[in-house]
């Protein structure tokens, strides 16, 4: 009984793990909050078995595919809602351009995929529906391989600590000479595939459906807030948390009542810790 | 002489062309001078809602021309006037209010969803406009506020005897757990199947209202099946859901019967359960005329219905009750302006009020001015829900 409900809850946190942390990817490069994160999830799924269910793609071949398409779309989040934000003095115009172009993102794939979920692909084969299922722990997988690779790329790479110079002041990174557009734009490409992963991975739970992107741009955001703005390991926690907490309250409560308490929970977390529980305040020159 | 042949040759002349002008009038056959019986025809056409309309716009074509080519009623062709309300209520009102006021029909069939039926229905009352109704919404059928409403499909509280019924008689349960999602039909279908489960006094051992994209249900189906349940009840119109129930039901090793709503039949299920047995031991609510007998017939009319359209109507990809609400709303309105030999409003309703086991393909059908829910309630029983050829189902096991 609690393995199944640890197994379940820890997909699912993995899950929302993974759409925090490409909000918090793009945030860095950008000081955006991209309300398109959700949709890349979505469209990591869609485009899994888009790849290899209907055009007979071997799984690794369908995998890049389908996170370079996610990459793609990350990028052209970049270019047509976010950059032109950037420009304007008034730069939460993004809350609009973001959700609008999400809001493009889902029409199109309810349009052109289908409205009903869809089935996605066995990957392995491994499990019966049981704890050990590779639907419960492909996505607790992909997490800890994001994790580790981004841990890998920002402290072992120029290209990534590029980044972080970008993340942590772009005025001063490009008074250094740093091409900020192009780190940003490759911050985006690389949250798309972020997100397609969590998509993809957890494709064998989520399903190959369209709405599901508004439902993890949602429950993606809270480990962003609960683990402190742009911190990937606060993120990783916080959703992991908030997946098993999900699923205790399912089956405690169960039902609608089991995700006002997720609410309610978030709620009193924030109102103790307004800046997420792993978060700084961030320091004010005065 | 010459004066009066004048006179006779203008005479001759004027006759000649009257006979002329009147002459393709005359020549046209008697019906196509009558007036059209006009039927307005509102369904969800297109959007994620579109699937049902698919099958009852076939049964409608289909009726409309059966009775057209062979002249129409009483000599009056009848005109379908069809409007798409894309799912939406206010879509649905502004074409209710078009077609009674610029089309002037005489009779409306749809919307076909509750929703939609819901804003429409006082409008279609205030103009006293014949209407059928193809929603199950208790509140829908009223005939003291609209006694132009006439529901010609069963009401959710037949759906719910259907299944409270199965799970009494036939899976001998006591213990049930009722599941529903978290939509706004599913929370009045979860209400109305705790109120009526537990007048017939079953122990309910868990309820829950899920919302249809919660990824995995083990944690619920844990629960109902720790507290004992015996039967599944659920009301769901969403295949992602029903499938990922029947997905944790085969994960926890629980062999215990799902019972409920029509969409549990619904081809998407077969795509996404993990293994086709997983589909197994589950029961939705069918009807009578179109479920498979222990021979693999259907009853007579209706096997004789698939037989004739077979090849030149698609059944493969709706409902076969579907088709057959259309037709029998066709006719219905038809049978009303043949018999009374009008189209004004108060005949066709004072002649529906006096049907009594009219028997139509998708069920028999009685009304009275006090009772407008007409379908007949032993026509409805249940499927087993992975049985699905032509659009029909067989009769789940325990019916003969």
């Amino acid at each position: 009984m609690l393995a199944a409900i640890l197994a379940a809850g820890l997909a699912v946190g993995a899950t929302y793990a993974l759409i925090g942390v490409t909000y918090n990817i793009m945030f860095s490069a950008s000081r955006v909050m991209s309300f398109t994160a959700g949709q890349l999830g979505m469209l990591g799924g869609v485009l899994g078995a888009m790849f290899i269910s209907r055009l007979h793609l071997p799984i690794l071949p369908g995998m890049v595919l389908a996170l370079g398409g996610c990459a793609l779309v990350g990028l052209v989040t970049e270019i047509i809602a976010v950059r032109p934000v950037l420009k304007a003095l008034d730069q939460h115009l993004y809350v609009l351009s973001t959700l609008g172009f999400a809001l493009m993102i889902q029409t199109f794939t309810a349009i052109e995929w289908s409205t009903e979920p869809q089935p996605f692909p066995r990957l392995i084969g491994i499990g019966e529906g049981g704890p050990w299922d590779e639907k419960f722990w492909l996505p607790v997988l992909a997490c800890v391989a994001t994790i580790v690779g981004l841990e890998l790329l920002y402290r072992r790479t120029l290209v990534g600590r590029a980044f972080l110079a970008i993340a942590e002041d772009n005025f001063a990174a490009r008074a250094l000479g740093l091409p900020e557009r192009n780190l940003r734009m490759a911050s985006y490409a690389l949250a798309g595939a972020v997100g397609g992963l969590a998509g993809f991975a957890g494709g064998e739970l989520l399903l190959a459906f369209f709405a599901n992107g508004s439902m993890l741009n949602f429950y993606g955001f809270i480990p962003v807030a609960l683990g402190g703005l742009g911190n990937n390991k606060g993120a990783v926690i916080g959703g992991l948390a908030l997946g098993v907490f999900q699923q205790a309250a399912n089956f405690l409560m169960g039902g609608v009542v089991a995700g006002v308490a997720v609410f309610a929970v978030f709620i009193i977390v924030l109102l103790v810790a307004p800046q997420g529980l792993f978060g700084a305040p961030a320091a004010r020159r005065v | 002489m010459s004066n009066n042949g004048s006179r006779l040759n203008r005479r001759t002349l004027l006759g000649a062309s009257a006979v002329a002008l009147a002459a393709p009038a005359l020549l046209r056959p008697a019906h196509a001078q009558a007036e059209p019986i006009r039927i307005g025809w509102l369904a969800t056409f297109t959007g994620p809602l579109s699937s049902p309309t698919i099958g009852f716009d076939r049964g409608v074509k289909h009726a409309v021309e059966q009775i057209n080519a062979k002249g129409g009623v009483n000599g009056r062709l009848i005109e379908v006037i069809s409007r798409d309300t894309q799912g939406d209520p206010t879509k649905a009102v502004n074409a209710t209010q078009d077609v009674i006021s610029r089309q002037k029909v005489h009779a409306i069939f749809g919307p076909v969803n509750s929703g939609e039926l819901l804003a429409t229905t006082p409008i279609m009352a205030r103009a006293k406009v014949p209407s059928l109704v193809a929603g199950v919404v208790n509140s829908l059928i009223d005939p003291v506020k609209f006694p132009n409403a006439f529901r010609v499909t069963p009401s959710n509280a037949q759906w719910d005897d259907a299944v409270r019924n199965y799970c009494q008689n036939i899976v001998k349960a006591k213990k049930v757990a009722i599941t529903a999602d978290a939509t706004g039909y599913g929370t009045s279908a979860h209400d109305d199947s705790m109120a009526s489960f537990k007048k017939a006094g079953f122990d309910i051992v868990y309820d829950g209202v899920i919302d249809p994209a919660q990824p995995d249900v083990t944690p619920d189906l844990l629960r109902a099946k720790n507290a004992g349940a015996e039967a599944l009840v659920s009301w769901t119109v969403s295949a992602g859901m029903a499938a990922r129930m029947m997905n944790a039901r085969a994960a926890l090793n629980w062999d215990v019967p799902i019972v409920g709503h029509p969409a549990l039949g619904t081809g998407e299920i077969g795509k996404l359960v993990a293994k086709p047995e997983y589909w197994e031991k589950v029961y939705q609510v069918g009807y009578r005329s179109c479920s498979y007998g222990p021979d693999g017939k259907l009853p007579k009319a209706n096997q004789e219905f698939v037989d004739s359209v077979r090849g030149k109507m698609p059944l493969a990809d709706t409902s076969l009750w579907w088709i057959a609400s259309g037709v029998d709303a066709i006719n219905l309105i038809a049978e009303a302006v043949a018999k009374t030999g009008s189209t004004d409003s108060d005949k066709i309703i004072g002649y529906w009020n006096t049907l009594n086991m009219w028997p139509g393909l998708y069920g028999h059908y009685s009304f009275s001015p006090e009772q407008h829910n007409g379908f007949l309630g032993t026509d409805v029983v249940m499927s087993k829900a992975n049985t699905q050829r032509d659009g029909a189902f067989d009769l789940a096991p325990g019916y003969v």
